[in-house]
């Protein structure tokens, strides 16, 4: 950033929206938005949202379980955005409810304001994103990031599903971030299979996450890895992935523009 | 490949193909489970697999949609992802033409290894098998080395993708999206 521009208006310009994703539920997509999360912390504001509304569970991984206000309400239209935002960790959580009629009334387009809104107050967003890519509204939050982050677990069909998030996500002109191998159990081949992986990714392995107790402790202790076990392999690892993420510069105005009008048309 | 018409145990759609193979397996199942995309407008391009059961476990595998058998089926199955499946029971011998196919032959515990990426039903199935089927039992690889074989598969990887690429322009028209550069 040049020195040149003073510091407020440096930072209006500055937001980077991840999204992370995976083609299969409990690959470990929450974990990680907690954990990345966590990490790129030290250096940024963040805001995590879950973005999974289907079946959201960042509220138990954030003891939010009890949050008054969730994204639901949000989209629903019955509260502004700032009432489901809680600052914990370090950071902006906006977790989402996980009954059936709360995820019924909720307008999925709605997250485009959403993201919108609260892009305007930090520098780094990253959307915990639905394990599906069979509708509109669970694709929208790939559509809507900068760049995604696939979560993969090293077996055929993770891998499978992965690549498939990568094409959606580059058809719809959002670039790949990286690939994040999580519940590692093979130390030896990993290594093998991580750069074998790369060849047919457009980014980089950010990490390999080992298959860890504390990981489960953690989300069982209502907490994020990174404030239960901050000195666990798997904290260490996410750690090392956040340094190999690339938060952009990107001016002001035209990121309010790519997130009124980029690929979705407006309905309202 | 012709499978005679069973007896419908179950049908339901699975988000992990664990859950038919496992069901299979613990209910000692000789017959067959026909797993369709869970998309129908996908049907015609991506067809039907269908894998046989011998007291729950696997013998061959086929998928209409690339007319592949073996284990070159089950990659086929896996990239269909998520799927309907119908279980159906059938008598041992109304198969017993079939398993003599041997291109079609899946060993033991492949399809819980690709399908399902569960090395551990993989291992269960491996134990229930009979020990006729040893030699193909021995020949198996199980867990990262089965991931690697996938992985130096570019051409099915690069078919992965570009079926992805295909459905998601597809679906964008569908679902209202204005692609970037149209
Ligand atoms: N590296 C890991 N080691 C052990 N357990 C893990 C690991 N990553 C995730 N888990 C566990 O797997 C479950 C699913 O993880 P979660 O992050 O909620 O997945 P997703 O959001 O993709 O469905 C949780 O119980 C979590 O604690
Ligand atoms: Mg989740």
């Amino acid at each position: 950033m040049p020195a040149f521009i003073p510091e407020s208006e440096a930072n209006v310009g500055m937001v980077e929206v991840f999204a992370v994703a995976s083609g299969k539920g409990g690959t470990g997509k929450t974990t990680s938005t907690m954990a990345l999360g966590m990490a790129l912390a030290d250096e940024y504001d963040v805001t995590v949202i879950d973005a999974d509304t289907g079946m959201a569970n960042m509220l138990f991984h954030a003891g939010l379980a009890d949050a008054d206000t969730s994204l639901h309400d949000v989209l629903a239209g019955d509260a502004p955005v700032e009432a489901a935002v809680y600052n914990r960790f370090g950071m902006a959580v906006v977790p989402c409810g996980t009954s059936l009629s709360g995820f019924q009334q909720a307008e999925p387009d709605r997250l485009r304001t959403v993201v919108a809104t609260l892009a305007a107050d930090t520098d780094v967003i990253l959307l915990d994103s639905p394990a599906a890519l069979g509708s509109r509204s669970a694709v929208l939050p790939i559509v809507l990031a900068d760049s995604v982050v696939v979560v993969l677990q090293p077996t055929i069909p993770s891998l499978s599903d992965g690549l498939k998030v990568q094409e959606y996500a580059t058809t719809y002109g959002t670039d790949v971030a990286g690939i994040l191998f999580n519940r590692v159990t093979e130390d030896e081949a990993i290594d093998r299979v991580a750069t074998k992986t790369e060849q047919y990714f457009e980014g980089e392995t950010l990490a390999t996450v080992p298959e860890s107790d504390a990981v489960r402790a953690a989300r069982r202790a209502g907490e994020p890895l990174l404030a239960h076990a901050p000195e666990s392999t798997p904290a260490a690892a996410y750690r090392e992935a956040a340094t190999r993420l690339t938060v952009h510069d990107r001016p002001v105005d035209p990121v309010a523009d790519r997130f009124r009008s980029a690929v979705i048309p407006d309905h309202s | 490949m012709n499978v005679p018409q069973g007896n419908l145990l179950r049908k339901r759609v699975v988000t992990d193909l664990a859950t038919p193979l496992s069901q299979a397996l613990d209910a000692s199942v000789t017959g067959y489970a026909r797993l369709e995309p869970g998309d129908t407008l996908l049907l015609d391009a991506e067809g039907v697999g269908v894998i046989t059961f011998e007291d729950g476990v696997p013998v061959v595998a086929y998928h209409s949609g690339a007319d592949s058998g073996g284990a070159d089926a089950l990659a086929d199955i896996a990239v269909a992802g998520p799927s309907r499946v119908a279980l159906y029971e059938l008598d041992g011998d109304a198969l017993a033409q079939l398993h003599d196919a041997d291109e079609l032959r899946v060993p033991p515990g492949l399809p819980a290894e690709r399908l399902a990426g569960d090395p551990a039903l993989a291992e269960r199935t491996r134990e229930a098998a009979p020990a006729s089927r040893a030699a193909e039992r021995e020949r198996e690889q199980d867990g990262l080395a089965a991931v690697e074989q996938f992985l130096d598969d570019g051409d099915r990887i690069a078919d992965i993708r570009e079926r992805a690429r295909d459905q998601a322009a597809t679906r964008a028209e569908e679902w209202g999206f204005d692609l970037p550069g149209t």
